[in-house]
């Protein structure tokens, strides 16, 4: 247990030792033990719901954001199409070159791989229906939260998980290989992902570790956006040509809200579900054999999809109604040809390297299982306890309490219900 | 040996809540570290079991009991019972009411997925008598 996960951590200056994270973890990775709040790193799947919900902001992502720019390196900023959603009216193109001006010797736009992985996912769904090698629904890849909640709690359902690489995987393959033929491996290149919430690693990524010699860091959105506004104020046209443009298109705009995913794919049975009570409902419900009807479920941990994201600078709602506008006025041309996809895929490109094992063992710790009488120990101390959830002890509930103390984590002293009651057995 | 046991009420015609025991169900599998295709069957008997209460039974039970060998799974009501159950075993034979079928239930592959995903099934009725569903899985 510690101070702090890989994607979180407490700022303890702020922190008044209060049980509402503890609560809203869906891991139930937080306590709060002699009024210090600790995490379990294994458990924490970054979902931010801590960052949400923390009265006094004492929850923070991990991200790059104080550091400056190092002026000595070559600094690329690696762009996830929910920024263009912060700023209303404002082409792609125009906040990529004040990315530019702000000291990024590169600003890459994503909507190109989300294209390609649209369209590699049609390809495997259609394939799918005829060989069924793998069981439906399939669940988007694509928010890697889902990932990770999938590998720690739901482990029946890593089969369900789409075998593509995530669009960011896609993107940062292909520039580190350009990137690799302009500079060469000299470690003088550092990448920054702009993020709309505080994940950093998949397993994708992770996977071809090997093949990338550039170190790379995470900036939240909410954290470029004062210099990126002022910057665009003073935006220098024409824009200055960048080697790694993909021409960003205000239709990926739409990828930052619930379902902008799936409304462009050529598939009828899909879902979106966006939130993370509702997506922990789903995967309940699939694990239960439920929408063996349905082919893709496209899920968001996010209200309202990424733009409701911990790391967003403007509000969710607000922002949705910039990527309405913006969607309505361009409408939604592919740019990728269906032909070279085809090509592509057929060669292995898409496939993701990650295995389920991999992705297993990476996100979901090997927790101690418990044995049966250890699970009788736990319904014993709870009937004795006879409480109502107060986290006051610094666990979630009082049947984590319980598991706690059973694993000899907790000791039965730090109920206060249990001490109020004493010896006499009232219930209080 | 020791044996887990516990029982769970299914309220009557409650579509809200249904679904519930066998979610806790999941979880107590998942702290025994059991492994994750065992959960899934389980999982898939007894949510069936626990629609087939609400929408045909009246009130019921689901009771489960775990030791290191094997998993008992028995689902009880008291409604009006299976007249006939070699049909209600047959993939698609459903007696469910037009307004549950709106709701996208009774397909008539409850009983079916149930005696599919477990070792071992047992089903007694009778007229007005009730329905006992029993389901054995090895470990």
């Amino acid at each position: 247990m510690k101070q702090h996960s890989s994607y979180v951590y407490f700022d303890e200056a702020v922190c008044t030792g209060c049980a509402f994270s503890v609560k809203a973890c869906p891991t139930r990775a937080i306590r709060v033990r002699n009024g210090r709040p600790l995490i379990m790193d294994g458990k924490c799947i970054g979902c931010g719901e801590c960052i949400r919900v923390c009265p006094t902001g004492a929850m923070k992502a991990v991200t790059s954001g104080s550091e400056p720019l190092q002026k000595d390196r070559i600094s690329v900023a690696l762009v996830s199409p929910v920024l263009y959603s912060q700023f209303f009216g404002v082409p792609p193109g125009d906040v990529l070159q004040a990315l530019r001006q702000m000291g990024f010797c590169h600003a890459v736009d994503m909507s190109y791989f989300l294209e390609m992985f649209q369209c590699a996912a049609e390809e495997f769904i259609v394939r799918n229906r005829k060989d069924e090698k793998f069981p439906w629904p399939l669940i988007s890849p694509v928010c890697p939260v889902v990932v990770r909640l999938i590998a720690l709690q739901f482990p029946s359902l890593l089969s369900h998980i789409l075998p593509i690489m995530r669009p960011v995987a896609l993107m940062a393959r292909e520039v580190n290989r350009q990137l690799i033929r302009k500079y060469g491996k000299e470690e003088s290149v550092t990448l920054y992902y702009i993020n709309p919430c505080p994940t950093r690693m998949d397993a994708d990524r992770i996977a071809f570790h090997h093949e990338r010699p550039y170190i790379d860091k995470t900036l939240g959105i909410n954290e470029v956006y004062a210099d990126l506004t002022r910057e665009l104020k003073k935006i220098r046209k024409p824009a200055k040509p960048d080697m790694l443009d993909y021409g960003p298109t205000e239709n990926s705009l739409i990828w930052g809200l619930s379902g902008g995913e799936i409304l462009d794919m050529h598939l009828d049975r899909t879902l979106a579900v966006s939130g993370l009570k509702e997506t922990i409902a789903y995967l309940e419900k699939i694990e239960m054999g439920l929408f063996q009807d349905i082919e893709y479920i496209e899920f968001r941990t996010c209200p309202e999809g990424c733009v409701g994201g911990t790391l967003i600078a403007i509000d969710k709602y607000l922002a949705k109604n910039t990527i309405k506008k913006a969607s309505r006025k361009c409408g939604f041309k592919r740019r990728v040809s269906a032909d070279n996809i085809h090509r592509l895929y057929e060669k292995g490109w898409f496939s993701a390297k990650s295995s389920l094992a991999k992705t297993a063992c990476l996100f979901s710790i090997q927790e101690e299982p418990l044995s049966i009488e250890e699970l009788m120990e736990i319904d014993n101390i709870l009937e004795r306890i006879h409480g109502m959830d107060c986290s006051a002890c610094g666990a979630p509930d009082c049947r984590t309490f319980a598991e706690d103390v059973v694993r000899g984590e907790a000791s039965l002293d730090d109920c206060v219900v249990l001490r109020a009651r004493g010896k006499s057995a009232e219930k209080i | 040996m020791s044996v887990l046991k516990k029982t769970f009420h299914i309220n009557k015609k409650d579509f809200i809540h249904a679904g519930e025991a066998s979610i806790k169900i999941k979880n107590l599998l998942k702290s025994l570290n059991t492994d994750p295709k065992l959960i899934r069957r389980v999982a898939v008997c007894g949510y069936e079991g626990e629609m087939n209460v609400v929408m045909h039974g009246g009130e019921g039970f689901l009771n489960i009991q775990i030791n290191t060998g094997k998993i008992l799974l028995n689902i009880s009501d008291d409604g009006p019972g299976i007249e006939d159950i070699e049909r209600a075993m047959e993939k698609g034979f459903s007696t469910a009411l037009d307004k549950y079928r709106e709701m996208g239930f009774g397909a008539g592959m409850g009983l079916p997925n149930m005696k599919e995903n477990s070792d071992h099934f047992t089903i007694e009725s009778e007229k007005n008598r009730g329905t006992r569903v029993g389901m054995v899985f090895f470990r």
